[in-house]
């Protein structure tokens, strides 16, 4: 069984990393609409996509790949841990 | 990796090969001349089965693996001198079909799929716009729910199948305040009201696949026409040219091989200087280059095919895939007119059909520029 919070951890680290560099992780909360405000855009989603399956040996359908799922860090937070 | 293919698989893509060999070239230079559509080479290949390999057998299909399809589609291109059918046949399959498979509702897919596998509807892609091409997503088109229906206004240029299409899958925003976000998709069929197509593209190659504008004006849909969720319009997209990034250019390969074959045989044959000029370094070099580039080109085809049969998303690897047979087939049909000399540059022997048909392939489905724009990003630049 998969800690939620060190695969959040481990998620919102990448994302900080890749998609915001300098900013403050404390911004970057569950509930913050990153698709909405363009922080994941299309490709952005696609690079995420690629690192979850190789990190967490997980694989998604293509309608799981959108804002519906992937909208906010817990939404991403509660795909992944559904596959492990 | 197995690339090996089964008896059974040989079996497949051999009848595929003699379907397209015996009944898709006739007439051919005619068609492209006129710019003309072969209705009946696209039924033809439906009966074959080609239009549904990768559907399931419940919606009409030949429930196929992606390596199986690839495979296949690769002896159609070989045998099927008509790039332009086989073009519309991919646009048909990777963006109305697949979208359909994995976005829609049991009672969408039981509607149209097995009426798009059997060749009777034709479907279509609506996504570019006069001001959106590579950057696809600021499209302008827009919907709005009135009750039980969408109302859609805007039009779309350079729509593969556009003048046959029974319908269109049709990217609008429902909030462009939104952004990308804001884009859904939904199914218009034909004879919606406010749906009209307007004039027939004279394009420079794939001349036999319809390609034309449509307009939107007031054009009502209704609400079960809508492919996915609000919304999913990026997603859904996404999906569509991953596919077809990953598959689209599978005949290429096969009209590689088949420009390579030709090429060889002339090189054998044709005698300068008192000697075949295949003997001939600088000839024998462009030669093995195309060689180089058509079995490049295969491996890429089948592993991202493969790797999608594994479960993976293959962004990074239809990409690729795409990048490389594009712009590998551009480089054979050239090299290949190169070595036929003048013979090369007439009508009468194709090639210059072959290479006005490849350049095509550098700009749809994502222009060479945007496939390394996307793959430099993936990979984290």
């Amino acid at each position: 069984m998969a800690d939620p919070n060190a695969v959040k951890s481990t998620i919102k680290n990448y994302i900080l990393e890749e998609f915001l560099p300098g900013e403050d992780p404390d911004e970057l909360t569950d509930s913050v609409e990153m698709m909405t405000l363009g922080i994941l855009d299309s490709v952005s989603v696609m690079q995420l996509v690629t690192f979850l399956e190789e990190q967490f040996d997980v694989t998604f359908e293509a309608n799981e790949v959108g804002a519906e799922h992937m909208n906010t860090l817990e939404e991403i937070t509660k795909l992944v841990c559904s596959k492990l | 990796m197995d690339f090996a293919w089964s008896a059974e698989q040989k079996e497949l893509r051999q009848g595929i090969l003699e379907m397209a060999r015996g009944s898709l070239n006739d007439g051919l230079r005619e068609r492209d001349e006129r710019g003309e559509f072969n209705r009946e080479g696209w039924q033809k290949c439906a009966e074959a089965g080609i239009h549904g390999l990768p559907m399931p057998a419940e919606y009409g299909g030949l429930g196929l693996d992606a390596l199986t399809t690839v495979g296949v589609l690769e002896r159609l291109g070989y045998g099927c001198h008509d790039n332009g059918l086989v073009f519309s046949i991919n646009a048909h399959m990777w963006t109305v079909e697949m979208p359909l498979l994995h976005f829609g509702s049991d009672e969408q897919k039981k509607r149209w799929l097995p009426r798009l596998c059997s060749g009777e509807l034709i479907g279509g892609n609506a996504m570019t716009e006069p001001a959106s091409g590579s950057d696809a997503y600021s499209l302008a088109t827009s919907a709005e729910k009135r009750g039980d229906r969408y109302v859609l206004n805007g039009n779309k240029v350079f729509i593969t199948n556009g003048s046959v299409a029974d319908l269109l899958v049709v990217y609008a925003t429902l909030d462009p305040s939104k952004g990308a976000s804001g884009i859904s998709a939904f199914v218009v069929e034909k004879g919606s009201p406010g749906f009209s197509v307007v004039g027939e593209a004279d394009k420079m190659g794939i001349r036999t696949s319809p390609m034309a504008d449509i307009f939107f004006d007031d054009c009502e849909v209704p609400v079960e026409n809508r492919l996915g969720a609000e919304g999913d319009g990026v997603a859904l997209f996404t999906h569509s040219m991953t596919w077809e990034r990953a598959c689209i250019l599978a005949s290429a390969v096969g009209a590689m091989d088949r420009l390579l074959e030709t090429t060889i045989r002339y090189a054998k044959t044709r005698e300068q200087f008192g000697q075949r000029i295949g003997k001939f370094q600088m000839v024998g070099s462009k030669i093995v280059d195309m060689k180089l580039r058509v079995e490049t080109a295969r491996g890429l085809l089948y592993r991202a095919a493969w790797l999608r049969d594994q479960g993976r998303s293959i962004f990074i690897d239809a990409a690729l895939a795409k990048l490389h047979i594009s712009e590998s087939w551009v480089r054979c049909a050239e090299d290949a007119l190169q070595i036929h000399g003048g013979y090369g540059y007439m009508r009468e022997t194709e090639i210059e059909r072959e290479l006005r048909d490849a350049l095509g392939s550098r700009i749809y489905s994502g222009t060479s520029e945007i496939q390394r724009v996307l793959i430099a990003s993936l990979l984290g630049l």
